[in-house]
């Protein structure tokens, strides 16, 4: 028998590289060249018009005919558009828009909660299907369903009379409260879906890992539930707030004079004074009190997160 | 589905030392399914006790009652002489290794690991340094401030053990730790597990559906089927005198032959003639077991000759390397294969196609019942 001795290869050959990334894959066209698509919507749907927008903003209503002209650029528009009665309806707006996305959330938090950990698994589909039945009816129509319901003389106001509650009819269409009411029924759908996908991610041995470890179902849902499902729970706020603060549908049909938000106000503008250009102003100044109140928001939920999440940090560091 | 309250019987507080688990004619259905029936069973205080057994039979359901996470339709559970019937997870002085792990995403490896402790409100510099003591027996110290998600399987599986025993609970419960892991892995795991058990004291009820690890590495092994108690005993005993045919087959490979007893007491099969240690009651029916490694095989000298008792003829279909045994595959006709192994040193060298005889002693015959 001969001893033979095998010397190890060396492991690692100092002069090896990486493989260039240009022979890696079978694409040769560059990365981001494959989100052409995307960025042609972008383009389209979104930075066209809204710089459209923009541009008109900085115009004028030329005369009675006409609806804008830019031949002299100017933030007049800006000056006319900030009048009492804007500030009045963006106080209403926003009032509307915080509250209802509040609602939705309080709302939809336990029901989606419930859909995505609680309900028998067989019976999801239907569930789901239930959060969307409102939606196969047309938006203008189930608006106008709830200016039936909450009409002084509508069947709420005779039965909540024919039950004792109240003597009078009922006196909230045409109030904030009855486009509240309005927001909270038309965008649920879009706050519980997402909760729902949130919640459903949390798998149970996780939830589980966490009792098992000595929490209780309180500590389970704010240390493991809630951090877990955090992006769906912004992605549903913002999917209700944001088109929530520009419906004017609502506004119109449950709103009359009283219930006033600043969609109908650029769309008066558009429509029936024909002023395109003031119309721009305030669309423009909608989007950004929309941007502001959303970074608003983000800071203070920040901020009051902060003590918490100090507490429950442990950095270990290298060995000491 | 029945969901009877805590059976009168069990009384609430039994003197029992910590770290003891019993349970006490436990029944759980789901439906109409029977998942674990009228078990029996008690674990001693330190003792590393495997449940083993094929999917399906119940094995997590049934460490899942002792966790919380179900609750018995039937019977009774003390862990350290207290019932626990009705008693929450968070409640119970057992931790749980989840068989995917289920670190927490959202937490770094350091926070998983003092989760536990977070819940106690234990003082944060207490924390800080029991999290680094738990990462250093794992030797995970260096990766206490990444995230889950950047760790291998392996790495991932120790940070699920320091996070459970953090809390030192006397009494650690494992669903298939092991079984995400390749087969290197697992086996030093197996190693580390049992010196890391053997070092806290604390009792482990371990699950799994491989033998050999359930062999290597516990006190007793609770071999269950369909949600019964086989046979409960340690490695030595359920390997060497299996309780039924089913544990024979289940604990290593066996040879089985079936047939019915002779005048002596000897079993007649459709191959030949089998004697173990005792007699068969003549006229019965009865199974016997032999192990591979207790046949031995060598080139037939002459044909078979009639009456020989533990011995058969046949043709050798093959010969596979197992490392440090040669595994001979003996065809008896019928389709029947005899499967013999010899350690590497000293085995006989055949080549398939030869005719061959195999040949056991009556000592390494198992008898079972049928
Ligand atoms: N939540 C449940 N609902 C309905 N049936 C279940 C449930 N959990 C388990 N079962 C059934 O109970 C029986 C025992 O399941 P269990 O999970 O305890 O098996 P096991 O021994 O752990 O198997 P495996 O080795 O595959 O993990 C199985 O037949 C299973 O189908
Ligand atoms: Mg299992």
């Amino acid at each position: 028998m001969t001893s033979q001795i095998t010397t190890p290869r060396p492991r690692q050959d100092a002069s090896r590289t990486p493989p260039s990334r240009k022979r890696q894959g079978k694409w040769w066209l560059p990365k981001p060249l494959l989100a052409l698509p995307a960025w042609a919507w972008l383009l389209i749907f979104f930075v066209a018009p809204v710089g459209q927008v923009l541009w008109f903003s900085f115009g004028y209503k030329p005369g009675i005919f006409g609806t804008h002209a830019n031949d002299v650029l100017s933030f007049d528009r800006y000056a006319e558009a900030l009048s009492p009665t804007f500030f009045l309806t963006f106080q209403n707006t926003l009032w509307v828009g915080i509250a209802g996305t509040l609602i939705c959330l309080i709302i939809a938090f336990p029901v989606a909660y419930w859909m995505a950990l609680k309900a028998p698994l067989s019976r999801r589909g239907l569930l789901i299907a239930l959060v969307m039945v409102p939606y196969w009816a047309n938006f203008l129509v189930r608006t106008i369903g709830w200016q039936v319901i909450l009409a002084p003389e509508g069947w709420l106001s005779h039965l909540l009379q024919g039950l004792g509650l109240t003597n009078e009819p009922l006196e909230i269409l045409y109030t904030r409260t009855a486009v509240l009411i309005g927001v909270v029924y038309n965008y649920l759908p879009l706050m519980i879906l997402p909760l729902f996908v949130a919640f459903d991610r949390v798998e149970l041995p996780l939830r589980e890992a966490s009792k098992d470890l000595g929490a209780n179902r309180w500590s389970t849902l704010t240390q493991v539930t809630i951090p877990l499902a955090k992006p769906g729970i912004i992605v549903g706020c913002l999917l209700v707030f944001i088109p929530l603060m520009g419906d004017y549908i609502t506004a119109t049909v449950l709103g009359g004079a009283r219930g006033n938000m600043i969609g109908q106000l650029v769309a008066s503008q558009f429509q029936t004074a024909q002023n395109w250009a003031l119309g721009s102003a305030m669309a423009v100044l909608l989007m950004l009190i929309i941007l502001l109140t959303v970074a608003v928001a983000a800071l203070i939920v920040w901020v009051a997160s902060r003590p918490f999440a100090w507490r429950r940090r442990l950095v270990i560091g290298e060995d000491s | 589905m029945t969901s009877t309250a805590p059976s009168p019987t069990v009384p609430d507080r039994v003197d029992e030392p910590l770290g003891t688990v019993v349970l006490d004619g436990v029944s759980k259905w789901f439906g109409d399914q029977l998942a674990v029936d009228s078990l029996d069973l008690r674990v001693e205080p330190g003792e590393f006790l495997s449940l083993l057994g094929p999917s399906g039979c119940g094995k997590t359901t049934t460490l899942r009652m002792l966790a919380g996470f179900e609750h018995p339709d039937e019977g009774g559970i003390r862990i350290s002489g207290n019932s626990v019937l009705g008693l929450p997870p968070y409640r119970r002085d057992v931790n749980t290794v989840f068989q995917a792990f289920a670190l927490f995403p959202h937490l770094s490896v350091a926070e998983n690991v003092g989760y536990g402790l977070v819940q106690k409100r234990v003082a944060k510099s207490e924390i800080r340094d029991r999290v680094v003591e738990a990462l250093d027996l794992v030797q995970m110290r260096r990766f206490a401030d990444r995230k889950p998600t950047m760790l291998s399987g392996g790495q991932q599986q120790r940070v699920a053990l320091a996070r459970a025993i953090i809390n030192r609970p006397s009494v650690l419960l494992l669903d298939e730790p092991l079984g995400a892991l390749d087969r290197q892995l697992r086996e030093e795991m197996q190693v580390e597990l049992k010196l890391l058990q053997s070092r806290l004291g604390m009792t482990f009820v371990f699950v799994t559906h491989d033998q050999e690890e359930a062999l290597s590495m516990s006190d007793r092994v609770a071999v269950m089927r369909e949600g019964r108690l086989e046979q409960l005993a340690d490695a030595h005993t359920v390997y060497g005198e299996p309780a039924s045919a089913y544990v024979a087959g289940f604990i290593g490979r066996q040879n089985f032959f079936e047939g019915t007893a002779d005048a002596v007491g000897a079993l007649v099969t459709a191959h030949g003639t089998v004697r173990g240690r005792e007699a068969v009651p003549t006229g019965t029916t009865a199974k016997a077991a032999i192990r591979p490694e207790d046949v031995t095989v060598e080139a037939a000298a002459s044909g078979p000759s009639g009456g020989e008792e533990n011995a058969v003829h046949g043709r050798l279909a093959g010969v596979s390397h197992l490392g440090d045994t040669l595994q001979y595959l003996v065809e008896l006709g019928d389709g029947f294969t005899l499967l013999c192994r010899r350690p590497r040193p000293g085995a006989p060298a055949l080549e398939p196609g030869d005719a061959v005889r195999a040949s056991w002693h009556a000592s390494s015959v198992l008898l079972f019942h049928t």
